[in-house]
């Protein structure tokens, strides 16, 4: 009975996993706090629109004043910014959800004596991961995007940014890979919520104050604050330098935050390859 | 036609401790059971055949296909049901059995409709979209029983399956067991503590100790060959004749293990030997023989025979109530 290959399990474990979290009241009451920057840069947009249309004038005076909604690379690259900010608080609740459950209540024993193996495993939690971050980030921008272009000038504003699509996807996809991985690490050796929200807190919340101190204070006073190389140490901030390059704009520090991110990966994957093998041949 | 399974010379360590110490089987297909004590290495072999556990060394091969190059293949062959895990708290029985389905490689339509089928056989259809943390111990063990059989695998291996379950789901489960070990084409081999459910069910045992095999074989030819076990009682004038008509028993090929009442003993007989002789050698020592019955042979005596098991009985714990004045006091 069994016929298909067993890559297109990959899909049934993501879609159980994001099931999961769905189910959960906090993921929607965390989606509904995501959605509420959302929503406040969707109205914006709009009333910049029908301003265009009848007062030229204070429009132009308010894309001066709020670069953000100037309909730029900058605008998305921003709002996917702060929509992670959101993101990374959902993530540290849903991951014990998404795969910390299985090493702490049996399901990945029930994963493993299926026709599946640990990489299909694997990649089945980081889809699940991936597609959570493209829902809070990716998408909202890019219905942001294509708001902008239809209530504006439509063919004249697609033909001039369409690039910006790539750099929303691109930086979206940046985001979904380096944070899933992380985070199947670390739910992987730390399957119960609150060490995992511990320890998310600490990576996002405590680096980046930590890296804000010492490049205040161990920076020559020549450097820039952005240029101190302590500034690496705020992994999110890293993956704002990569993700800008999408965008076309280059920041400091950037082949920096690129050895930050590719080493966080590399050493997430050997995390998660060990781990999972130790639950296997343990459980 | 190749064996279920064939495992050659199989060791396995956990560490510095042997879980399976060279063990060697060759087993066709049928309902087999594999039963011993605690740590005797029943899981271990078990995730081994399902390719779970990488072994240490030897050779296992499920139809004919090596465990260790094949394992996720074989795995779509196979339905395993462990004994305590499994369970995805937050699904409920229909996208848990379904999901199984797709696992094994079965599009999802398929896998709804046979877990749709499958649990209305198992007496959950009203219960399929409740979430399993809501289930009970009975109702998890006839879930995972549907997750283990939804994409109808020629090899189901069941680990405790009657683990938790009160009298009457266990006579259940066990009936379902023995429906699904008589399917042509089919094999389920389990691992339990309780030998009636073995004898029940199966028609190859399986008896492991202490990491390796200590009896291997057909049901009914396990409990033949033990037919010639006699408990015979005596009464004798002297202490003397009592040591004589032992040791003309042992002299004569039987083996006589000692009652701990006096005047009583288990002996084995070879084929050859008849009934008289017992007479004969009791006649021979001035013992007057008052009781002589073949003992009833079930898969607990072929069992306790072959572990020696009741060497290492608990002690007696005794449950003396309390006397009322101590209780007042």
């Amino acid at each position: 009975m069994a016929t298909s290959l067993a890559w297109f399990s990959i899909w049934p474990i993501a879609r159980t996993a994001m099931l999961l979290v769905f189910r959960r009241k906090l993921f929607w009451l965390l989606f509904a706090v995501a959605m509420l920057s959302f929503i406040f840069t969707f109205g914006a947009i709009y009333l910049l629109a029908t301003l265009k249309q009848e007062l030229p004038q204070m429009a132009r005076f308010i894309t001066s004043m709020l670069k953000d909604l100037d309909g730029s690379g900058t605008t998305y690259l921003n709002f996917m910014k702060l929509q992670g900010t959101v993101m990374m608080i959902l993530l540290a609740f849903a991951g014990s959800v998404l795969a910390g459950n299985d090493h702490s209540r049996g399901g990945f024993m029930f994963y493993m004596s299926r026709r599946i193996s640990l990489v299909y495993y694997a990649l089945g939690k980081l889809l699940a991961i991936g597609l959570l971050v493209l829902l809070i980030t990716t998408i909202p921008a890019l219905v942001l995007f294509f708001e902008y272009g239809l209530l504006g000038d439509m063919a004249e504003y697609f033909r001039e940014n369409f690039q910006i699509v790539f750099g929303i996807i691109g930086y979206g996809l940046l985001l979904s890979l380096s944070i899933g991985l992380l985070l199947l690490a670390l739910v992987s050796w730390m399957p119960r919520p609150v060490p995992l929200v511990i320890l998310w807190g600490g990576l996002f919340v405590f680096l980046p104050i930590l890296s804000s101190v010492l490049a205040e204070t161990l920076r020559d006073s020549e450097v820039n604050l952005e240029e101190s190389s302590w500034r690496l140490l705020d992994l999110w901030n890293n993956l704002y330098i990569v993700g800008s390059k999408f965008f076309g704009v280059e920041l400091p520090l950037f082949y920096g935050a690129i050895i930050v991110i590719f080493t966080v990966c590399l050493f997430s994957i050997t995390a998660i390859f060990f781990r999972l093998r130790y639950l296997q041949h343990q459980s | 036609m190749s064996h279920l399974f064939e495992i050659d010379s199989l060791v396995h360590r956990y560490g510095s401790i042997f879980a399976l110490n060279e063990v060697s089987l060759s087993v066709d297909q049928g309902s087999i059971g594999l039963v011993g004590q605690n740590g005797a290495g029943k899981s271990t072999l078990i995730k081994i055949l399902l390719g779970l556990l990488k072994h240490t060394n030897g050779t296992v091969k499920v139809f004919g296909s090596d465990i260790s190059q094949h394992s996720v293949g074989l795995r779509g062959r196979i339905g395993y049901m462990p004994e305590r895990e499994g369970i995805i708290p937050g699904l409920n029985g229909i996208e848990y059995v379904g999901l199984s389905g797709e696992l094994n490689g079965m599009s999802r339509k398929i896998a709804l409709r046979r877990a749709h089928e499958l649990l209305s056989q198992l007496g959950l259809d009203e219960a399929r979209y409740r979430r399993l943390e809501n289930y009970s111990a009975g109702m998890i063990q006839r879930i995972k029983l549907a997750a283990t059989l939804v994409h109808d695998p020629d090899l189901i291996l069941l680990d405790e399956p009657t683990s938790g379950l009160d009298p009457d789901g266990r006579a259940a489960m066990l009936a379902l067991l023995k429906s699904l070990a008589q399917r042509p084409g089919k094999s389920l081999l389990f691992s339990t503590h309780l030998l009636g459910d073995i004898e029940h069910v199966c028609n190859h045992a399986i008896i492991m100790e202490k990491g390796k095999i200590a009896a291997s074989g057909a049901l009914d030819l396990m409990l033949e060959s033990q037919l010639n076990t006699f408990l015979i009682r005596w009464k004798n004038k002297n202490s003397s004749s009592n040591d004589v008509y032992l040791a003309a028993l042992k002299q004569s090929g039987a083996e006589v293990s000692l009652s701990e009442e006096f005047g009583q003993a288990r002996v084995v007989v070879t084929d050859a030997w008849s009934k008289q002789q017992f007479f004969k050698l009791a006649k021979e020592a001035h013992v007057t023989l008052i009781g002589l019955e073949p003992e009833e042979i079930d898969l607990r005596t072929v069992y306790q025979r072959v572990v020696g098991y009741k060497k290492n009985l608990p002690p007696v714990i005794s449950l003396k109530k309390p006397e009322v004045s101590e209780v007042n006091s």
